[in-house]
């Protein structure tokens, strides 16, 4: 005991040192903000390679499980690919709860740089397409067919001053109609959003259901920018496009099978 | 409280506002505040106690930061300078430096400026790594560092010479 203390004599200036040191360094951590982040991001590091070890010896262990696992989800995967495969060979199969019947096309001719973009896609009446149906593509919405021959169709694009979509938000269902201005492909205002609607960055923007080319929510945008006038009582919104429109070459037009009915119902109300 | 004491604490409080309201706003070159309060440290006896040095380095480098709203250089450099100076002495005036004198008056001017150079340069370098702490950083570490220990070796220096006076 007596040499315990003895030592501790001996060594005191070096452990009042460090006991100092551990508080001046909890005080350099408490009050500077890029300090902390250094320690935490060096405890992070140490702590993860460590960790990383361990995973790797874990992961060698199990390795028999886990081939088991992927082989189980392959044969899945493999089921649903030769499903998908099947369904797509009649080329006019549709789920039968959908309202709309699919088609898939190929883009033989695009435009974005003029103030009305036209599109030209390889299918035609004989393939069932008809005037004034939707065109979307994997991300996002295109355009609307306008011309029809036996083997081609036109599509004016979204990015043609003349047509204006239906769309609105997808957290609350705000809408608005949606335009393109001519300057940018990968922009788009929409207007005639009412400024009682909350708004903000970031918003995703989907299709509306109101116009009957597209069914309710295809993902378009996002909201890039937005200005409440003092005034007048809608938005002035910006919209950046999901998809890019000049690097597409699969398309999918959509047939509203019920556009009859409400076109009946549209002219009875009139 | 003898006499001795009672200078170390003027001493304190002296540096430590001089510190903390003057130097450190001077920013010469845009980027060099001399420190001078390490003449505490420098001038504290030669022969007194140690554990009582380390407190009181640590009080002031504490107090310097927190006057100065540092992030804590100022207490990890002194404190550790403050630790290291019974080494630097023995290293800079010989192992047998057991001479009981109250200021660095008696040696040799050598053996003074060596001292004198480790202590500065030493709580510098600490301290900028400390300000810094990052290798990307490490060309501005040494290059304030050297700077700021220049303009403080010559401002210690000077205020040794009026100390030396005064104790005349």
């Amino acid at each position: 005991m007596r040499q315990l203390i003895n030592a501790l004599l001996k060594y005191k200036n070096t452990l009042l040192y460090s006991g100092l040191l551990i508080i001046s360094l909890t005080f350099l951590y408490q009050r500077s903000f890029f300090h902390q982040s250094i320690f935490s991001n060096t405890a992070l590091i140490i702590s993860s390679s460590f960790k990383l070890v361990g995973e790797n010896v874990f992961k060698y262990m199990s390795l028999n499980k886990r081939n088991e696992k992927l082989l189980n989800e392959n044969i899945k995967l493999k089921a649903l690919e030769l499903i998908h495969f099947t369904k797509q060979l009649p080329e006019n199969k549709v789920i039968d709860t959908f309202d709309f019947q699919v088609f898939g096309a190929r883009i033989i001719k695009n435009s974005y740089n003029n103030a009305r973009n036209y599109l030209m896609i390889d299918k035609g009446y004989q393939d069932g397409i008809e005037v004034e149906m939707g065109v979307i593509s994997s991300d996002g919405v295109l355009g609307i067919i306008n011309q029809v021959t036996a083997n081609f169709s036109s599509v004016i694009s979204i990015l043609n001053r003349d047509v204006k979509i239906n769309a609105g938000f997808k957290k609350n269902g705000a809408y608005g109609s949606l335009s393109w201005k001519g300057n940018h492909p990968k922009r788009m205002k929409l207007d005639d959003v009412s400024t009682l609607n909350h708004v903000m960055l970031g918003d995703t923007i989907v299709t509306g259901g109101m116009s009957d080319y597209f069914p309710h929510g295809i993902p378009i945008g996002k909201v890039f920018s937005f200005e409440k006038p003092e005034i007048e009582g809608y938005y002035d919104i910006e919209i950046e496009l999901f998809s890019n429109l000049t690097q597409k070459k699969i398309v999918y037009v959509l047939k509203n099978k019920k556009k009859f009915e409400l076109n009946q119902l549209k002219n009875e109300s009139r | 409280m003898n006499r001795d004491n009672l200078i170390s604490i003027f001493h304190f409080i002296i540096l430590l506002f001089l510190q903390s309201f003057l130097l450190n706003n001077i920013n010469f070159f845009g980027f060099i505040n001399p420190n001078l309060y390490l003449l505490f440290i420098i001038v504290y006896r030669l022969n007194g106690n140690a554990t009582i040095l380390i407190i009181l380095g640590f009080l002031l480098g504490l107090m310097l930061d927190l006057l100065t709203q540092g992030s804590g250089g100022h207490t990890i450099a002194t404190l550790t300078i403050a630790f290291l100076r019974q080494f630097i002495i023995k290293f800079s005036f010989g192992v047998n430096f057991e001479v009981p004198l109250g200021m660095i008056e008696g040696s040799l001017l050598s053996q003074r400026l060596l001292y004198l150079i480790l202590m500065i340069l030493i709580h510098h370098l600490l301290l900028f790594i400390v300000i810094y702490f990052s290798l990307d950083n490490t060309l501005t570490i040494l290059k304030n560092t050297l700077f700021t220990s220049f303009f403080t070796f010559i401002l210690i220096y000077i205020s040794l010479g009026l100390f030396k006076e005064k104790n005349d």
